[in-house]
């Protein structure tokens, strides 16, 4: 019953809770009135049949001591006025039975001997037996015999008052708890209306009206403190907001200036870059030059020791050139944006391997790809560069008569590593950091081909700009395997295409 | 107990003798009976322990049938005593049956009761006309009575109404 009623509004369930309180006790109050009843009406026809009883057997006691069996029916038969006696019997002093009196279709139950007397109740009927005494001597009995009907009657009659009372008062019950209900429900759904509107309305400046002071108004009074909280932090949030945004605002500002800044100095030293190499490669070609004039032009008159100290001067006068670039190169790299694209990294490579054909067939090394390279986004020129490097390297650093480079890559890293391995001599741990530091060569200049030791340097920085990383695995004399990859996962750095202009 | 003395009565007399012993039984227990209806003033007895005297007068038709229903018996605090006395010796007598064979003297007899509270009662027609209170009649086979009320009233008797019921009353 709880569940059917639970969902009903506020003011019909007070009602409905109030008349179903009501109801109950009514109806056990009307329950218990007739079962009250009941022993009452039973109680009082026993006295009246009780009172009957007597009178008879006062009237009988002539009749009995003259033998007048006439005068006994008579007697007997007066008892037809009481419409419940069904009938009645005569005793004498020995209890055989003298008279009887049967109402017309009744059918009474007579003893043949009288039994104790006094009344009970039996079989739905009240039988009663009364001794006839004269002068203090028992001269016969009186058996009376009576339906409850009237008690019945009675009871029907009560109930039907009962319930038309109560009914007055159940009416009345109701109109009262209707009246009433608005006590609790009223607070109630004005809260309720008040909460829906703020919500609806996000408008935190509302508050509910407080009606009472029982615990709806403490409600009241919470949920307006709520909101008030709730309106503070409101405009604390607001004011936070907005201290961020000009905060952002300003650092904006300032990063936008620091990087137009920045934008600028890049230009002006990749201007002063490119006149710096500019004028510091004109001296050298100049040495260059004048040092291939002396040996042409003068050659014949210096001897072995003289043209060999000159071919040491345009060697290193060309080192220096290429120094000099290798420095240029890996100063742009830093500050150039990657032209990040789509790149298929198997075009890339054949590229790079058409690119070194000479000398890679002169070499005799065999280029092993296991598996096609997947396309990643990356910076195709660049990505170039690490190839060729880390190819050139692995080439140039193997002393095996079968030169062996494999390109690849591992399954199920995140990001995707890539590998260029070979079967060259090696690098002791120890170095495993030292050969990513610019010009920083692990043999003499004359050995393995030479080279600015920029190499790595180069790819490491590629590598970098990419937000990637590089390391090496090798033991001497076991190959070198260089892993590498182009990114933090799903995503590689994006870099903006354009430098943004500061000037908006 | 009176008819139970009356039910062995009948089973012992002769069956000639019977219907007469039974219509003296029945008014044997009668006249019993009747004191317990009747009430005298207090002057009528000696004392408190005084019997209630039944009175036999003239020829005695009920044998030793009286003496058999009051035998041990009592009303309320009273025992019961039958005597059969002569005209003279008429005091002390609470129930006087003047039997028929004093016809002759029903004048005399009442007369000499006077107003004495004694209850005057005979089984002969003319009784009350003479001023006796009760007369035994037959009906058929059953033994009936009238009582004249004023006449035990003149005897400073009272007669219960429940008795008065019973009887026939004659018209006076």
């Amino acid at each position: 019953m709880r569940l059917l009623l639970r969902d009903l509004p506020i003011r019909r369930k007070l009602v409905v809770i109030l008349m179903i309180a009501t109801g109950g006790a009514l109806l056990l109050a009307g329950i218990l009135l007739l079962t009250l009843d009941f022993f009452r009406f039973r109680a009082e026809m026993k006295t009246d049949l009780g009172v009957l009883a007597a009178i008879v057997a006062q009237n009988s006691s002539a009749p009995i001591s003259f033998q007048d069996r006439i005068v006994a029916e008579e007697t007997l038969a007066a008892l037809r006025a009481k419409p419940s006696i069904l009938g009645a019997a005569l005793y004498d002093a020995q209890g055989m039975p003298f008279v009887e009196w049967i109402r017309p279709g009744e059918a009474p139950d007579f003893p043949a001997r009288p039994g104790t007397d006094g009344a009970t109740f039996r079989d739905g009927r009240l039988v009663l037996f009364e001794p006839v005494i004269v002068v203090g001597e028992r001269v016969g009995t009186v058996y009376l015999e009576s339906s409850l009907s009237e008690v019945w009657e009675r009871l029907r009659v009560r109930a039907f008052t009962v319930t038309g009372v109560f009914l007055i008062a159940a009416l009345a019950a109701l109109a009262l708890s209707s009246a009433l209900q608005v006590l609790i429900s009223r607070p109630v759904m004005s809260l309720a209306d008040t909460a829906k509107a703020v919500s609806e309305r996000n408008d935190y400046s509302l508050r509910a009206e407080k009606q009472s002071a029982d615990e709806l108004g403490r409600l009241v009074d919470a949920f307006n403190q709520m909101l008030s909280q709730i309106e503070e932090r409101d405009t604390a949030l607001l004011a936070a907001k907005e201290e961020l945004e000009h905060r952002v605002e300003d650092r904006t500002h300032e990063l936008r200036e620091a990087n137009a800044e920045l934008q600028q100095s890049n230009r002006d030293l990749d201007d002063f870059a490119y006149i710096a190499s500019h004028d510091l490669k004109e001296p050298l070609r100049g040495i260059h030059n004048y040092s291939m004039f002396l040996l042409e032009d003068y050659g014949d008159k210096l001897d072995e020791d003289g043209k060999a100290k000159l071919e040491t001067l345009m060697r290193l006068t060309r080192r220096m050139e290429v120094l000099i670039d290798s420095l240029l190169e890996f100063s742009r790299l830093g500050r150039v944006d990657l032209a990040m694209d789509e790149v298929d990294l198997n075009e890339i490579l054949s590229e790079t391997l058409e690119n070194l054909d000479i000398n890679l067939k002169e070499e005799k090394v065999e280029v092993a790809v296991p598996r096609p390279l997947p396309t990643v986004r990356s910076d195709r020129v660049r990505v170039g560069e690490i190839f060729h490097n880390l190819i050139v390297n692995g080439v140039k650093y193997n002393d095996k008569p079968h030169k062996r480079i494999e390109v690849g890559y591992l399954d199920g890293e995140e990001p995707r590593v890539f590998y260029v391995r070979d079967n060259g001599i090696g690098i002791p741990e120890k170095h495993h950091e030292a050969i990513f530091r610019i010009f920083k060569r692990l043999h003499s200049r004359d050995k393995f081909g030479g080279g600015t030791g920029a190499g790595l340097t180069i790819v490491k920085k590629i590598v970098e700009r990419h937000n990637g990383r590089i390391w090496v695995e090798s033991e001497p004399g076991e190959g070198t395997t260089f892993y590498f990859t182009l990114g933090k996962g799903d995503r590689l750095a994006e870099q903006h295409t354009e430098p943004t202009d500061p000037a908006g | 107990m009176a008819l139970l003395r009356l039910l062995a009565i009948l089973f012992l007399v002769p069956a000639s003798a019977v219907a007469q012993a039974s219509e003296y039984d029945l008014k044997a227990a009668f006249l019993f009976n009747f004191v317990k209806f009747v009430e005298w003033p207090p002057q009528a007895f000696s004392s408190d322990r005084a019997p209630v005297t039944l009175c036999v007068f003239g020829q005695d038709p009920f044998g030793h049938t009286l003496e058999n229903v009051i035998q041990g018996e009592r009303v309320g605090e009273r025992s019961l005593a039958v005597r059969r006395p002569g005209l003279e010796e008429l005091d002390g007598c609470h129930v006087l049956f003047v039997s028929r064979s004093e016809t002759e003297r029903f004048g005399a007899v009442l007369s000499k009761i006077g107003s004495k509270p004694v209850l005057t009662v005979a089984d002969t027609d003319g009784f009350l006309q003479a001023g006796g209170a009760i007369n035994f009649v037959l009906e058929g086979n059953k033994v009936r009575f009238l009582i004249n009320p004023k006449a035990a009233e003149r005897n400073g008797l009272r007669i219960s109404s429940r008795l008065l019921r019973l009887a026939m009353i004659p018209v006076t």
